[in-house]
């Protein structure tokens, strides 16, 4: 077990030394993610009450968009100079590499929406930081669960023409529960609603949805890189 | 088997099909509520069962394909989601069209009726998946994951009327809401045709699969010569 | 038969239709398969036959 931890650990911080040493990810999506930002301004007037009802959704496709820009390079990152062959021939476990890279993403991507949320709320005057308990939980389940399933169709796609359409067409339609929660709870949230009642029922979902496909992805990701 | 058979079962399912509608449309009278407009439901039900029985079927050749490696499942997970795939289309469409008259809208974003358009969507996810990949083994392995994964969903369409507040009407083959017995009867009654119907275009689509891998493997062979 | 009910019947044929439409399409996908198939068949022949010829 502590073995399995070790090479997690490498493996992630392998991931995020030499994604902050380009910074290529990181850059592409962050500015991506604040372009989003600024063109959903254009599309409603941004200081309406119309802007809190929503707020949940603006927030959680962006950060979907921006996800996907990571996850893409997540192992897209290992082909050049055939650096995947050389992780899939190393003791490193299968389960191991899969979870350090999902960790990895995990990480940037806490590292975006730390940045986007108070970006979000200038300018769109909405005070997020009402419920941040709450928040937190919902940013931190909701984007393993993106995570996760990202990195396994990053490791699925990789070896595929058309990778960077592959990967989002795949990926958003299976986080469509993960997503839906996450803004079913952030629009209250935002609003500086408590989570109760009814609104127990999405967390559970989120929490579902992480348990089920981490299992999932760490069953099958052998079979993904390896055959 | 031979094809033969198959073109006869297709034919005993199209003369039940055609036997089923005539007594639909005269024999049963039309329901309290809803009016004529109520038998809908002899397809949209049975093809949403027809449609999850494929995708059933589907995961459960990916396993097989991923433990035993023999190309012939693979073949077959394709053949069965592609079905499964066109009766689900049949479900949605019968079921927007009957929503006009019901409800007075196409859609509505329901549990139902969302969770169901997300699983065709994956499927057919599923589909373009295999078109993006060259090796046939790659393929297979690599599509048989994604069968693992979009039948995560299947559940959850299934289950989402019990769990979820939604406008779709409650199961009708068991519980409170349950329908009348001559009801239920010309329901299964038209979910066997369609289900022999189902069979008939597995095997078809199977059959050219198999012709279309051999053919592109002598292929191969004759380049290589 | 008043409009209500009239109309009800009519979306009743559209629903029929519908899913008629959708497994003949599906078949005649099948079909179109089925050309392509029977094309490459004999383009693959008359490969054969060429480098027999030769």
């Amino acid at each position: 077990m502590t073995r399995f931890l070790r090479q997690t650990w490498i493996v992630m911080a392998k991931d995020l030394r030499s994604e902050l040493r380009t910074k290529e990810a990181l850059n592409a999506s962050l500015s991506f993610a604040l372009v989003i930002l600024l063109l959903f301004s254009f599309a409603f007037n941004p200081t309406s009450d119309l802007t809190r009802e929503i707020s949940g959704g603006l927030l959680w496709l962006v950060f979907a968009f921006a996800g996907a820009l990571i996850l893409n390079r997540s192992f897209a990152r290992e082909l050049p100079n055939d650096c995947l062959d050389a992780l899939i021939a190393s003791p490193v476990s299968g389960a191991a590499l899969f979870t350090g890279k999902a960790l990895a993403s995990y990480v940037l991507l806490a590292a975006i929406e730390a940045v986007c949320l108070p970006v979000f709320g200038v300018f769109y005057n909405v005070r997020w930081t009402q419920q941040p308990l709450w928040l937190a939980l919902v940013l931190l389940l909701a984007s393993w669960g993106i995570a996760v399933v990202g990195t396994v169709f990053s490791a699925l796609t990789v070896n595929m023409r058309l990778r960077e359409l592959m990967l989002p067409m795949l990926v958003y339609p299976m986080l469509i529960p993960c997503l839906m929660a996450a803004m079913q709870l952030t629009t209250p949230i935002l609003a500086g609603e408590p989570v109760q009642g009814d609104l127990m029922a999405w967390v559970r979902l989120l929490i579902g949805f992480d348990i089920i496909f981490t299992a999932l992805a760490v069953v099958l990701i052998d079979t993904v890189l390896v055959g | 088997m031979s094809e033969k058979i198959l073109y006869a079962l297709g034919g005993v399912a199209a003369i039940l099909l055609g036997r089923n509608l005539l007594v639909m449309l005269t024999g049963l009278p039309d329901e309290a509520f809803q009016g004529a407009i109520f038998r809908i439901i002899f397809f949209h039900v049975p093809a949403a069962f027809t449609c999850f029985l494929c995708f059933f079927a589907s995961l459960v050749l990916g396993i097989t394909y991923l433990k035993t490696k023999n190309l012939r499942y693979d073949s077959m997970a394709v053949s069965v989601t592609e079905v499964g795939l066109a009766f689900g289309a049949a479900n949605l469409i019968s079921g927007m069209i009957w929503a006009r008259i019901i409800w007075g809208i196409w859609w509505t974003w329901d549990w139902r009726l969302t969770s169901m358009l997300i699983c065709w969507l994956l499927y057919a996810g599923y589909l373009v998946l295999r078109s993006a990949i060259e090796e046939p083994t790659e393929r297979a392995r690599l599509s048989s994951v994604m069968l693992i994964f979009s039948f995560s969903v299947v559940p959850f369409v299934f289950f989402s009327i019990k769990w979820f507040r939604t406008q779709h009407p409650q199961p009708v083959l068991y519980g409170e809401g349950k329908m009348d017995s001559a009801y239920r009867a010309m329901l299964y009654g038209n979910w066997l045709p369609l289900l022999m119907l189902a069979f008939v275009l597995i095997s078809v689509r199977y059959l050219q699969e198999r012709r279309q891998r051999e053919l592109d493997a002598m292929r191969r062979a004759v380049h290589s010569l | 038969m008043n409009d209500a009910a009239a109309r009800n019947f009519e979306y009743l044929a559209y629903g029929l239709i519908a899913v008629w439409a959708i497994l003949a399409i599906y078949v005649l996908t099948l079909v179109s398969r089925e050309r392509k198939i029977q094309r490459q068949i004999e383009s693959l022949q008359r490969m054969l036959e060429d480098r027999q010829g030769k």
